[in-house]
């Protein structure tokens, strides 16, 4: 392919991540810099929004709770998904209709599931509240989405089950490994889970890496849930760095420190792809050797 | 080579095509006219049509389409979600989309609109007559710079309702008149299984608003209170304090609950008690016979008068500033239909909705209105004196931490004074 090609090719990606990226990320750093309720002029006050924005307790909440989302992805949302693509990989019976049933979610609207689990939480209303009270156990029923100590695991437990798209593209990656291997270990005498831990889970560190990247940027960018089912609340115990940037924008009228707390998710961000290449690459120096 | 010419062609169309989308509307503010030549006037505002009110409305907007067929044509699109619906024209606002016709809730603390240069002034169009439709103060207060680019409208007192019935079951005949005695109330109600008040936070916390402004009034004094400034004071802590106290006797759903929620727990007869306007009436039909409306509670220090009422922030009209003068002309037609003596008798009697724009009291329709409508234009039309719900003349960051503020002092993350100080922080 000839240079002249090439460039031409690239152009329109180009032109969309300029437009659609790197013009407005210009643009964020620049209202950073102003007090701006998005209506009036904008006055230049220097620092003054990344003070106040750093200082203020509610953002410091968001970015506990956006870290804690990206520590569930790590520890439970990507194991869980690992061992269900395991279970299936051994093909028991009905296995594609598991795999379809764990992945249906995955289809459907994330508002209309936060409304579904808003439901399903509900302190009068709720399913699990209203089973805890039909099989006597009343006093497990608890205001889930009202009670700081339990709102923000209740707003990630639907992202936790809805685990679809990080199984199938762990058992794509687990059609790639060759017959031969989980033969011979057969042969072997490794029991089942030897060989998953032998043999599958070496082979499936691309597969790995792709689900922390996809679960953590997920985690980064999460909105729906925390804004449908709590608002950001009871008193900023679910709010994400989406929300603020979001409150902060359309609630207070403050967009300089919207903008603020924006750059800070894209620091963020590349903090986690900063931590995605360096898994790549050394999965590259093992791979090598 | 012809392969290459059409890779560059479709390239260019593509980026043409996606750099098309960004673009913004064309300016608002150009006339739009029907295939007869109407000028045809955007008009955008909240009122659903399956509420009451909206109905009420609708059918004015129809009638107005009717006698100026040919002249002028109002289109409407409505969002109900008012919260939403705010951000929306301040949006359209700033994106020079502003609608020709909408409304908006007045907030002296954010005066955003006002002084965006973008919205249209009605002071040559202010004549006596017109003048003379509007209450005391209201247009005045919507003078801004010496410009009235709001016109008065929907002005409504928030009242206490309370399920009759409910009060009943727990041994209480009549309404309390004090603050100490509806504490009382609520204690008896909760002993007899009942949830005594609707509360929420999330979005405006209207109803909790509502009682904490109930509460502030009656500490500090109604004067107090209408001249505005810091709201850090010893008598906002007192009912910040009583507010906590309430805050036992509310449903458990309250916290991160919103407006359909709470005024669902009321008209399903699931609470006792609710502090709203005369919208939910619209929603009470079925246990109508089953709710009264209260004159407020006060401390009986003579602070407040014995009937005085909350009310929520005006909500005036606007609409975009234009070159044209023709359709200058027609937005101030309509504006002028729909404050007119009949316009508003039909909007209060069908529509449950009470304006600025005066009513004719003497009217024999208006006074054989009864129910609970009746209940209520009698105890506002008979009010000594109002206040307007604290809420709305916070500053919009302020406005924005309500919600967790109001949660944390219910939670006891903080205490009555941190909630009052933090809220004045934010007023700043």
């Amino acid at each position: 392919m000839k240079r002249r090609e090439r460039i031409l090719y690239l152009l329109p990606a180009c032109i969309l991540i300029t437009a659609f990226f790197l013009f407005p990320l210009c643009y964020l750093i620049y209202v950073s810099f102003f007090e701006w309720n998005g209506l009036g002029p904008m006055v230049y006050v220097g620092l003054e929004n990344f003070k106040a924005v750093f200082e203020d307790p509610e953002f410091h909440m968001a970015v506990k709770n956006t870290v804690i989302w990206m520590c569930a992805a790590l520890i439970v949302h990507i194991p869980f998904g690992l061992v269900l693509a395991l279970m299936l990989n051994r093909k028991p019976r009905g296995w594609k209709f598991f795999r379809v049933m764990y992945f249906i979610p995955n289809v459907i609207s994330t508002t209309a599931v936060a409304f579904l689990w808003y439901f399903i939480y509900h302190v009068d209303v709720g399913l699990i509240n209203n089973v805890l009270n039909a099989v006597g156990l009343e006093s497990l029923a608890h205001p889930w989405l009202n009670d700081p100590d339990s709102a923000l695991i209740a707003n990630m437990v639907p992202f936790m089950l809805y685990v679809g798209l990080t199984m199938i593209i762990f058992m794509t990656q687990l059609a790639t490994v060759p017959r031969e291997l989980y033969e011979a270990a057969v042969v072997d005498g490794a029991t089942s889970v030897q060989v998953d831990l032998k043999v599958y889970l070496p082979l499936m560190k691309p597969a790995i890496i792709t689900n922390i990247m996809l679960n953590l940027a997920f985690c980064l960018r999460t909105f729906e849930y925390p804004f449908l089912m709590t608002g950001g609340g009871p008193a900023n115990a679910t709010t994400n760095l989406s929300l603020y940037i979001y409150k902060e924008m359309t609630g207070a009228n403050r967009y300089g420190r919207s903008m603020v707390a924006g750059l800070a998710t894209v620091a963020l961000g590349m903090v986690v792809m900063i931590f995605v290449i360096l898994l790549q690459r050394e999965r590259r120096k093992e791979r090598a050797k | 080579m012809k392969k290459r010419i059409l890779s560059i062609l479709l390239t260019a169309a593509l980026t043409t095509g996606m750099l098309a989308g960004c673009g913004g509307q064309s300016g608002g503010n150009e006339t739009e006219r029907s295939d007869s030549g109407a000028i045809v006037l955007d008009m955008y505002h909240s009122w659903s049509t399956d509420t009451e009110r909206g109905a009420a409305l609708d059918k004015l907007i129809q009638q107005f389409n009717e006698e100026n067929e040919g002249e002028i044509e109002v289109k409407v699109t409505i969002n109900p979600d008012f919260p939403a619906y705010q951000e929306k024209v301040k949006t359209m606002i700033s994106t020079d989309t502003t609608p020709d016709i909408f409304h908006y809730n007045f907030n002296p603390n954010d005066l955003s609109r006002q002084e965006s240069g973008k919205l249209m002034d009605f002071t040559e169009y202010m004549d006596d007559e017109w003048r003379a439709r509007f209450g005391e103060g209201d247009l005045e207060n919507l003078t801004i710079n010496g410009e009235i680019t709001s016109i008065p409208f929907e002005k409504a007192g928030a009242v206490i309702y309370y399920n009759k019935d409910l009060f009943a079951q727990a041994g209480i005949n009549e309404f309390p008149t004090t603050w100490d005695g509806l504490l009382d109330a609520c204690e008896k109600l909760e002993a007899a299984g009942i949830t005594p008040f609707s509360l929420y936070t999330a979005d405006d916390a209207w109803y909790t608003c509502n009682l904490f402004t109930y509460l502030a009034a009656s500490y500090a004094g109604i004067d107090t209170l209408n001249k505005g400034g810091d709201i850090n004071t010893p008598e906002m802590k007192q009912a910040a304090e009583m507010l906590r106290e309430f805050w036992n006797y509310t449903t458990g759903d309250a916290i991160g609950a919103n407006y359909s929620v709470a005024s669902n727990n009321f008209a399903s007869g699931k609470t006792a008690m609710a502090i709203d306007g005369p919208w939910l009436i619209g929603t009470l039909s079925e246990v109508e016979d089953q709710i009264g409306i209260a004159k407020a509670p006060s401390f009986g220090d003579g602070k407040v008068p014995e009937n005085y009422v909350v009310t929520d922030a005006q909500t005036p009209w606007a609409a975009a500033a234009t070159d044209d003068k023709e359709k200058e002309e027609a937005i101030v037609k309509f504006m002028k239909f729909i404050t007119s003596e009949e316009s508003v008798k039909q909007l209060t009697l069908d529509g449950a909705v009470f304006l600025s724009p005066k009513l004719d009291l003497e009217d024999p329709d208006v006074q054989a209105t009864g129910g609970l409508l009746g209940e209520y234009l009698a105890l506002n039309s008979s009010a000594e004196d109002s206040t307007i719900n604290i809420q709305r003349n916070l500053s919009t960051a302020a406005n924005s931490a309500l919600p967790s503020l109001l949660e944390s002092l219910a939670l006891d993350n903080i205490t009555p004074d941190e909630f009052v100080e933090q809220l004045a922080a934010e007023n700043e």
